[in-house]
């Protein structure tokens, strides 16, 4: 079979925004889609507006935000005091958040429903492309607000490339001219250090992911006829209302301007990447940079490398531990990013202590439960599942 | 028979002919591309030295006068001014570098290894108890502080307890919580925790009168 007939033949089962067609529908789970969709507008329409009044420059960026907040749109209607712009501020925020939380929670469902499994590949890996764009839109519009947060995350993040000319250095002769690493950290902040060359190029990315992705959601639609926000009016108006409600209760944080000779302490960012954080600590530098990219090598491929043919989470033990430990370290390294706890001396080897023997023993069980099926049935029947799923409850992350 | 083979041959001889003026227009393609996100890469620089342009160029700057640095672990801050490239239409860019100069309470010998690589070979081997350290954290690039109080370092920068013998003032970095030791004797600024892979770079001084007169960082990348 051609790579033509394979793709067409995902892409004929691809499900991005209409997940109608599978049998749980009153599952919350596979109402993701149309959510997604959903919040990227809103994100979308939210930032548009903002980009009115946000001025990228070093100088004017922080001030601009500062106004948004404050002054801009301020309406008193009969008393009470509704500050438009922070509103809108606010609900770009929680909507991206809510973006995040429809991936991640999308992705899990995916993981441990088995949805990657044929004729499910593609799918899975638009997803999981589609959280790393999210994730560096998240990062290059965190640094347009300017304070003291989004200046050091953009700081050590655009660091973490330098360290790839490690691996160039070990050429002969010329390996240490061959400053690559360097080079792409130099390409995305404009210059050596972070100026206002950065907050530029940082402006048109966090734009045009939103813009490119925007167009590529629109061309598959219209070339595929599936629908994008199947749903009824309730669920709409309902998330609307408690994106605004999220805002109102807690506006988007300002923090303090920037400072590029003074970093704060506890240095923290968004939510999703605390955990990546705290692993940073744990590791030599060039692994921050190589672990995170084998994380996302590996998870594009899993598909390929899942090669047991049940959904069930149970038959496949070693990619149901896997993404059980994953869930876990999220959280473990959340929580102790938050208490400012760090020992580089102490916690690495626990982590390597618990992540082995637990590996190791899925490994075992693994195994073990593709023998014992091979002994059940000798020849088992290779057809891929029919289209309507097994039954089969969803996983929850 | 035959002459189908050759023909096919003929056919594959000519599309592998093809092809090399095809990657040739490919690459004469890309590099413009590559310089316009990267404008001061000279054209075929990208392919053995792609940073040879960004070096910073450095100002020489007072750090501190010796009377500030009576007695051990006096310490003070302050800001080297670099040139950096950068790619706006406005070109070049004034960005500091931190420092901290501190008077340690013993002579150790300086880390002036790499003063030769900058040709002032007459600063390799030098001993002094001032020593002047550049406050980038060489791990992931964010200013790291100079903590006169060792309990201070365990209380707030992840519960590192040194040994005796380090029970003094130390350097800790708040984004990944690397510590650094400024008076080891062998390695001034040994790591002692966190993930930092080599000890913070160094200034070159000379005491002119009574300042302390930084001249020149150790040179390397932005970290």
């Amino acid at each position: 079979m051609g790579v033509a007939d394979w793709i067409r033949e995902r892409k004929e089962h691809l499900d991005l925004f209409d997940e109608t067609k599978t049998q749980y529908q009153y599952n919350p789970l596979y109402l993701l889609g149309p959510m997604l969709y959903y919040f990227y507008m809103i994100t979308v329409v939210s930032g548009v507006i903002l980009m009115l009044w946000y001025e990228p420059t070093t100088t004017g960026a922080y001030d601009s935000i500062v106004r948004i907040s404050r002054e801009i749109g301020r309406v008193t209607i009969g008393g009470l005091v509704l500050p438009l712009g922070s509103l809108v501020r606010s609900v770009h925020k929680y909507a991206a958040d809510a973006v995040f939380v429809c991936f991640i929670l999308r992705i899990y469902r995916m993981y441990f429903a088995g949805e990657y499994k044929r004729p499910g590949e593609l799918g899975w890996m638009i997803f999981f492309l589609g959280l790393v764009l999210t994730m560096i839109s998240g990062v290059t519009g965190y640094l347009l607000i300017w304070n003291q947060r989004a200046f050091w995350a953009a700081k050590t993040i655009l660091t973490v490339p330098v360290y790839l000319d490690e691996l160039t250095a070990w050429i002969p002769q010329i390996g240490q001219n061959l400053t690559f690493g360097s080079m792409i950290a130099y390409i995305f902040l404009g210059g050596p250090a972070i100026g206002q060359a950065t907050i530029t190029r940082f402006y048109s990315l966090h734009f045009g992911i939103s813009i490119i992705l925007l167009l590529l959601m629109e061309i598959y639609v219209y070339r595929t006829r599936r629908e994008r926000l199947k749903m009824s009016w309730f669920p709409l108006v309902l998330f609307f209302v408690m994106v605004l409600v999220v805002s109102w209760i807690l506006p988007a944080e300002m923090g303090r301007r920037a400072d590029p000779n003074r970093t704060p302490l506890p240095i923290l960012s968004d939510w999703y990447f605390l955990a990546l954080y705290q692993y940073v600590k744990y590791t030599p530098p060039l692994w921050a940079g190589l672990g995170p990219g084998l994380l996302i090598g590996v998870g594009m491929l899993v598909p390929f490398l899942d090669r047991s043919k049940s959904r069930h989470p149970l038959d496949r033990p070693l990619f149901f531990v896997l993404g059980l430990l994953a869930l876990f370290y999220f959280l473990a390294f959340t929580t102790l990013i938050m208490w400012n706890i760090a020992q580089i001396e102490r916690e690495p080897p626990i982590v390597l202590l618990v992540t082995i023997p637990v590996m190791g023993a899925a490994f075992v069980w693994h195994l073990w439960r593709r023998w014992r099926q091979g002994r059940a049935a000798p020849s088992p029947p290779a057809a891929p599942p029919p289209r309507p799923r097994e039954a089969q409850p969803a996983e929850t992350p | 028979m035959g002459t189908q083979s050759q023909r096919l041959d003929r056919r594959a001889f000519l599309r592998f002919i093809t092809t090399v003026p095809i990657l040739g227009a490919t690459a004469a393609f890309l590099s413009p591309l590559l310089r316009l996100l990267k404008p001061n890469v000279k054209p075929f620089e990208v392919l053995y030295s792609p940073t040879a342009q960004d070096i910073p160029l450095g100002e020489v700057a007072v750090a501190a006068s010796v009377s500030e640095l009576a007695k051990p672990w006096d310490f003070r801050y302050f800001v080297f001014t670099q040139k950096y490239p950068q790619y706006t239409p406005t070109g070049l860019r004034q960005a500091s570098v931190p420092g901290v100069v501190l008077r340690l309470p013993q002579k150790i010998k300086l880390p002036w290894d790499w003063a030769s690589s900058i040709g002032k070979p007459q600063f390799v081997g030098q001993e002094s108890d001032i020593i002047v350290f550049s406050r980038i954290c060489p791990h992931l690039g964010c200013i790291y502080n100079f903590v006169s109080e060792w309990k201070e370092v365990q209380a707030g920068y992840g519960g590192y307890t040194p040994p005796d013998n380090r029970k003094h003032a130390l350097m800790a970095c708040p984004c990944h919580l690397s510590i650094y030791d400024p008076a080891d004797p062998t390695q001034p600024g040994r790591v002692l925790s966190g993930p930092a892979p080599r000890p913070p770079r160094t200034f070159l001084y000379e005491i002119r009168g009574k300042e302390i007169v930084v001249t020149d960082v150790e040179p390397g990348g932005i970290a």
